[in-house]
């Protein structure tokens, strides 16, 4: 299987997600509905690669290429997980990122005297890390199309792209083309120009299997629940040759093309990054770079791309299962983004549970204007995904605090938004779990605290919430082992923690199940822990022995 | 402990009324003059009113008409169903709830400090006093009620009628002009409540100034500077314990079944 090296082949972005389809297209919906407008839709994933932390403050309009020659980097856009052979990370050290579109900016990048770094994010939200700011250039096999030009200008094309058609390899007598699949389900990736391609050949929808990630329709195709598959030249020929007993048809069709992304009105930008590019094009900088990534096709040569001198593919440039993959850095990767994901939850769960306390104090006050904000911020919170909210903070909140005026305001970093979203979202079960408590403290003695003269805020420090804290102890550990779960949703918005590098990892060179396996293990040690601490501070609690620090008055020994 | 020259005016009830927010009054113009170093006890049938005059008076319950003097100095006033206190009248009322201590039925120790802390917890907390004389205080306190060598132990593992006793402690560590007692040994065993009632005894003869709301007749003749019977939200019959329960009003004989 395999395209052969003489037909275009191309798919863009690989777009994967692990665990939470659904989700995404929840996701999509809400961005587009918030967003407004929106490239057409396709999925997303991220990575990290990035400090979190790297925001540009941002130039007026025509400007940023004076800000980007100033500052000596070039940020941009691309989406690392499930990327290759576009963007993924370095199997041999998964810090570093690689990929044809790498090296094609890291080459761009040395022309315009900048650096380069790339911005993970999803993919579906590439633009809109692009309008916020966040990066100036966003290129990741974004196809060049009428919709997507309304709210980006492109660059000229780098990559001339088909659609390819792969098959089980026992199929191969019966079905020859695309019209003998007529009838049956054809798997695709969720959003790609392969859905527009099939809904143009005449597919109902209900036979267009879509899925958020480049690997899975070819696993759906192995294992027989549809019987063809259709994707851009490029995945297919990574993708699909990667898993035996599959055969990709040679000929490819419904040619278009890849090209970068800029905001609108940044002319000088357009104009130096067109003529690198075209430098690039002519001189056989790029066509080296594609074969040497295997993407090399004839049909490069009709947007201007010269071969350039021949030169071997990468043993990188196909998934060679774990060729070169070592498994000792891998390990130690893993255990680096484990940090990541401890941290957030180190940081979030403390803050859930003291922003939860506000809410639940809010909640049973009799001041209306004090209890309704903290019932409605409950319902919705807790009604809504967290993987939803993610987005919206992350993707959403930016374009709209550049609507009603607060510029760049609102454009967070990755790391700051996952906790916020996190303690916010943890804040609203929280609440319920101090309003629990609290209501088990019995009514009595508030009133002996009263008596005694008490302030209510001292009645609820020193005798309410101290014996309340020893009643939600377990549901609040409870809460804790499931954020460290939850903590892998971030990775939709680059933040490197365990799921983001496990799955970058595994699916560049797709032993996702490995990897994902590994990353398992590391949250079960990881909850493990979490849950033996809490139970025994519980214990601890319940032998009355430990009076908190400065909630008690003294002892006498 | 604070000693009253007997007959000074201590609490000044005058007129209270309180209804529940269903309307039905429940405390239908009450006047009370408590006298220092006096022990009053409330008697009457279940539902008169007697413990929620007894939360009015600290101000856990609300009312809606009349007054409390505390010494001539008015403390309370009634509000209207679903005032919501400014901070002044807050602050008030926490001053009042200094000056006036609580023992409950329910005993209503904090179970998650030790008995000393129990005691600690007003002089150091609300009336700010520095933790080593604080801490005086409180031992003096439990020493009085016999459970000084307890200090350390929580109060879960002291049985109902020392944890009671700890209440009584934690109630005049507070240095208050007058203690409520609500119904204080009706949760207790049997056995237990002789102990409570002796701790209440001697701060009698010490002349503490005392409301008690009790059902044990015979306890009330023995404590008590005056007897007051209350029915139906009223106080329809006060007097020395001799008087009121040689009288053959129809709701003195009915209570103690004669």
């Amino acid at each position: 299987m395999l395209a052969g090296g003489s037909s275009d082949r191309m798919r863009r972005v690989p777009r994967s997600r692990s665990g939470r389809w659904p989700l995404a297209t929840a996701l999509l919906v809400a961005l587009l509905a918030c967003g407004a407008q929106q490239p057409p839709p396709a999925p997303d994933d991220a990575a990290a690669w990035a400090p979190v932390a790297t925001i540009p403050p941002r130039a007026a309009a025509g400007t940023s290429l004076r800000r980007i020659q100033d500052e000596g980097v070039l940020r941009w856009g691309v989406d690392p997980a499930g990327g290759a052979p576009f963007a993924m990370p370095d199997p041999r050290d998964p810090r570093r990122l690689v990929g044809f579109e790498i090296e094609l900016v890291d080459r761009l990048a040395q022309h315009l005297g900048v650096r380069s770094e790339p911005v993970p994010g999803d993919w579906l939200a590439l633009i809109d890390n692009l309008k916020a700011g966040r990066t100036d250039l966003a290129l990741n096999g974004l196809e060049v199309g009428a919709a997507r030009a309304e709210v980006v200008d492109f660059t000229v094309p780098y990559y001339r792209y088909g659609q390819q058609l792969t098959i089980r390899a026992a199929d191969r007598e019966r079905y020859g083309s695309l019209a003998d699949l007529a009838g049956r389900r054809v798997s695709v990736l969720n959003g790609s120009a392969s859905v527009e391609v099939l809904l143009a050949a005449g597919w109902p929808e209900e036979r267009i299997a879509q899925y958020d990630d480049s690997l899975a329709p070819y696993v759906e195709l192995e294992n027989g629940r549809v019987d063809g598959s259709l994707a851009e030249s490029i995945i297919a020929g990574y993708y699909a040759a990667g898993i035996p007993g599959l055969y990709s048809l040679p000929e490819t069709f419904s040619p278009g093309e890849y090209a970068g992304a800029l905001r609108k009105g940044e002319p000088e930008l357009r104009a130096a990054i067109d003529a690198a590019l075209a430098r690039m094009k002519q001189d056989g900088e790029l066509g080296r770079i594609y074969q040497r990534w295997g993407v090399w096709s004839e049909q490069q040569a009709e947007i201007g791309i010269a071969r350039g001198p021949e030169v071997a593919k990468l043993a990188l440039a196909s998934p060679g299962a774990d060729a070169g993959l070592d498994w000792g850095l891998v390990l130690r990767e893993l255990a680096v983004a484990t940090g990541a994901t401890i941290l957030l939850t180190a940081i979030s769960m403390p803050l859930a549970v003291l922003f939860g306390l506000g809410l639940a104090l809010m909640d049973r006050s009799r001041r209306p204007w004090l209890a309704w904000p903290a019932k409605i911020y409950t319902q919705v919170v807790r009604g809504t995904p967290l993987l939803v909210q993610i987005f919206l903070v992350y993707y959403t909140l930016p374009v709209l605090g550049e609507a009603i005026g607060l510029g760049k305001a609102l454009v967070w970093p990755a790391f700051a938004v996952g906790i916020l979203c996190l303690a916010g979202n943890y804040a609203a079960y929280e609440a319920e779990i101090h309003r629990a408590g609290l209501d088990a403290v019995p009514r009595g003695q508030r009133e002996a605290a009263l008596s005694l003269g008490m302030t209510p805020g001292q009645s609820l420090r020193l005798v309410e919430l101290p014996q309340s804290f020893r009643i939600i102890l377990p549901p609040i550990v409870n809460d804790l082992v499931a954020m460290i779960k939850d903590t892998s949703l971030v990775y939709v918005i680059g933040v490197r923690e365990l799921t983001a590098v496990a799955l970058g990892i595994g699916k560049a060179r797709l032993i996702v199940p490995q990897l994902l396996v590994a990353a398992a293990a590391f949250y079960l040690a990881v909850s493990l822990v979490a849950d033996r601490i809490g139970k025994r501070v519980e214990a601890r609690l319940r032998r009355g022995g430990t009076p908190k620090a400065g909630l008690e008055p003294g002892r006498l020994h | 402990m604070s000693r009253e020259p007997a007959g000074e005016v201590i609490l000044e009830v005058q007129g209270l009324r309180k209804r529940w927010p269903d309307g039905r009054v429940v405390l239908d113009g009450i006047d009370l003059t408590v006298t220092g170093a006096d022990v009053f006890v409330l008697l009457g049938p279940n539902g008169c009113g007697k413990s929620t005059f007894l939360r009015c008076l600290n101000r856990l319950e609300d009312y809606q008409e009349g007054r409390v003097l505390l010494r001539g100095e008015p403390v309370s006033c009634g509000w209207p169903a679903g005032h919501m206190p400014s901070r002044q009248e807050q602050a008030a009322v926490a001053r009042l709830r200094q000056r006036v201590g609580m023992v409950f039925q329910q005993l209503n120790l904090f179970p998650h400090v030790d008995v000393l802390a129990n005691v600690m917890m007003g002089p150091l907390h609300v009336l700010r006093k520095p933790r080593a004389q604080a801490q005086e205080i409180a031992l003096a306190a439990l020493r009085k009620v016999g459970l000084e060598e307890r200090a350390a132990d929580r109060p879960g593992s002291l049985s109902g009628g020392q944890q009671q006793r700890v209440a009584i402690a934690r109630a005049i560590a507070m240095a208050p002009e007058l203690i409520l007692f609500d119904e204080p040994t009706s949760a207790l065993d049997p056995l237990l409540v002789r102990e409570v009632f002796q701790v209440i005894r001697e701060l009698a003869s010490d002349g503490m100034t005392m409301l008690l709301v009790t059902h044990d007749l015979d306890f009330a003749r023995d404590v008590a500077d005056r007897i007051l019977f209350m029915d139906a939200g009223r106080i329809a019959l006060s007097g020395p314990p001799d008087q009121i329960f040689a009288s053959d009003h129809p709701l003195v004989r009915r209570f103690t079944g004669g």
